[in-house]
């Protein structure tokens, strides 16, 4: 049985195609505006690299926050679902993931059976997510992709205590005008983060193994501050940014 | 009949008073299709975007009241009452200090400032709210509960839309309240013959921050959630309980207000849990959504405690921070189909 999972979110639009339990093919492009052009590309593109036919797929389910515009979907699951189901199909013995994605950063708590006992969400603030790094990236004139491999020479990390995307920005941008090392205020804002999202894993109780998944788990650096603050390991899939749409695709096998 | 408005959060204002008066009491409740300007210029933008826009509403509409009185509905209200004063142009405004506490001391000062106010009233309207007006006026506002406690009723096993039962709320507090009971008889009628709870709909109970306006219940129908119990001012608390008609009519006032179910602004917090818990005992929800309006510091601070007490007694539990507009956030209702999706 083929499967495709598509995941729309408010960043980056993610394919996954599976055929029973393997996975043959994941994806990834920009959003951009038009969310029906992003999936239709996306779709358009994974047909003509693998191969396959729409006649060849069995069921398509979209999640993300664009999933309602996947008009070709038979099934519409929310990310917190497909996340838990990505998560657990690279870790089986997963207990809980964090997920950071564009607009949204999450706690999971999930059963041994992989059913979905608690989550909780970032406030409406896009502190803490994907956002509030390339905010912090534009204000330090850096790639956001070098954030991980700068945050690794801090020294000594600053403090960031704003817990407003925009006042954190002014925030940066003060300690940039006091001349603060940059690999130092990189590593202030991944420890912020991390803070955040202890809070947020407070709230319903830390659990391992912890999976993470999203298009921040990329970042090594984030990766490091937010293990550190919990004292334990993330495991982190090859392919955590497309965990979503893994997870949607495996959701649509039943 | 003139109205005379209110500003209060919560529902500690005795309208019975008003009504007793010869006012038709009238709940400010703003307009969130209104910007919160010229309010903003007064009350810094940081502060609760509900109480801006009751100021805004003041500011615009207080020619058309016979009079404005204030209560401690949260702590917002309470320090607004010096900027009304500097801005709002009434001939009378007037601030009842109801207390946080809840017992005989602070019933006795309720009742205090209950008659306190009723003398001002009196004094600047020159009218007499007798005993027998205060007790009449009791008489409707309980015809008025049990209405809505039929109503009320009628929420978990009827095709009741989350704003039909919100704008029936609103009218509790803004309409007169012989054309209200006429409404709401009629509307009785009208519930009765809804089709069955739709099936593919969860039943939950809605806590927290009050929504002020309609629109403010469409996430929760677009993630077909319906919420068949609450505890807000807009909501149970105004009809839970019905007021004593024996005895004196002042103390029978200030013994309903400690009977409600409790708000955020009030001491101990367990005393909100009471009524939560009452109510998850007698119906059958799937889940508690709780709601913080952005800035609403009673309730953000009543939160950690009270999402933990609820969860530990076994209830699902979502809590989603809301904006003060009407329109329907996206994110919002994505994050509760999830929760609909774990339920």
């Amino acid at each position: 049985m083929i499967t495709v999972g598509i995941d729309i979110g408010s960043i980056t639009t993610k394919i996954a195609l599976m055929e029973g339990k393997k996975l043959l093919y994941t994806d990834v492009s920009l959003s951009g505006y038009d969310m029906e052009k992003a999936w239709q590309a996306i779709y358009k593109k994974m047909l003509e690299r693998t191969g396959k036919k729409e006649s060849d797929i069995s069921f398509l389910v979209s999640t993300g926050y664009g999933r309602n515009n996947v008009s070709i979907s038979q099934k519409k699951i929310t990310e917190i679902s497909c996340h838990a189901a990505g998560a657990k199909y690279f870790f089986p013995k997963v207990k809980a993931v964090i997920d950071i994605g564009g607009q949204d950063s999450k706690f999971i708590r999930i059963d041994d059976t992989g059913s979905i006992l608690d989550f909780v969400m970032n406030d409406k603030c896009a502190a803490g997510t994907g956002r509030f790094l390339e905010v912090m990236a534009r204000a330090l004139h850096v790639e956001i992709d070098d954030f991980s491999t700068l945050s690794g020479k801090s020294k000594k990390p600053v403090t960031i205590s704003s817990m407003c995307t925009v006042f954190a920005e002014s925030e940066v941008i003060s300690l940039i005008a006091k001349g603060e090392n940059r690999e130092n205020i990189i590593a202030g804002i991944h420890d912020s983060i991390a803070s955040r999202m202890i809070s947020m894993m407070k709230r319903t109780g830390v659990a391992s193994p912890v999976v993470m998944t999203g298009g921040v788990s990329k970042n090594i650096g984030m990766r490091k501050a937010i293990e550190k603050k919990i004292g334990m390991t993330l495991n982190v899939p090859e392919q955590a940014q497309v965990c979503g749409a893994i997870g949607a695709a495996i959701l649509g096998s039943g | 009949m003139r109205l005379f408005a209110y500003y209060d959060t919560g529902h500690e204002f005795s309208e019975e008073i008003v009504m007793a008066a010869g006012f038709t009491p009238y709940k400010i409740l703003g307009d969130v299709n209104v910007p919160n300007d010229p309010a903003d210029r007064y009350v810094h933008n940081y502060i609760c975007p509900f109480s801006r826009s009751c100021l805004t509403e003041g500011m615009a509409r207080s020619d058309e009241w016979a009079g404005i009185a204030f209560c401690h509905g949260c702590d917002t209200t309470n320090n607004q009452y010096d900027i009304w004063k500097h801005h709002v142009k009434t001939d009378f405004l007037y601030w009842i200090n109801t207390p946080a506490k809840n017992d005989a001391t602070a019933r006795a000062y309720h009742e205090h400032e209950l008659r306190r106010f009723i003398s001002h009233m009196e004094k600047h309207y020159r009218v007499d709210i007798t005993d027998d007006k205060l007790s009449e006026a009791i008489r409707t506002s309980n015809s008025v509960k049990r209405l809505m406690q039929e109503l009320a009723k009628l929420r978990p096993v009827k095709d009741i839309p989350n704003d039909a039962y919100h704008a029936i709320t609103r009218k509790c507090v803004q309409m007169h309240k012989d054309d209200l009971i006429a409404a709401l008889e009629k509307t009785l009628e009208e519930w009765k013959n809804r089709p069955a709870f739709p099936s593919d709909c969860l039943p939950v109970l809605l806590t927290g921050s009050d929504m002020t306006y309609p629109e403010g219940m469409d996430i929760l129908e677009a993630a077909k959630l319906r919420a068949v119990r609450d505890d807000l001012s807009l909501g149970e608390r105004y009809f839970a309980e019905t007021i004593s008609e024996e005895g004196d009519p002042v103390k029978a006032l200030v013994d309903y207000h400690a009977r409600i179910p409790m708000p955020p602004t009030k001491i101990p917090f367990e005393a909100r849990l009471v009524y939560l818990r009452k109510c998850l005992k007698e119906t059958n929800v799937k889940g508690i959504v709780y709601q913080i309006l952005k800035f609403c510091e009673p309730h953000g601070l009543d939160l950690p405690y009270m999402a933990g007490e609820l969860k530990k007694d076994g209830h699902r539990l979502i809590v989603i921070e809301r904006e003060y507009t009407p329109t329907i956030d996206q994110q919002l209702v994505s994050r509760l189909e999830s929760f609909r999706e774990i339920i």
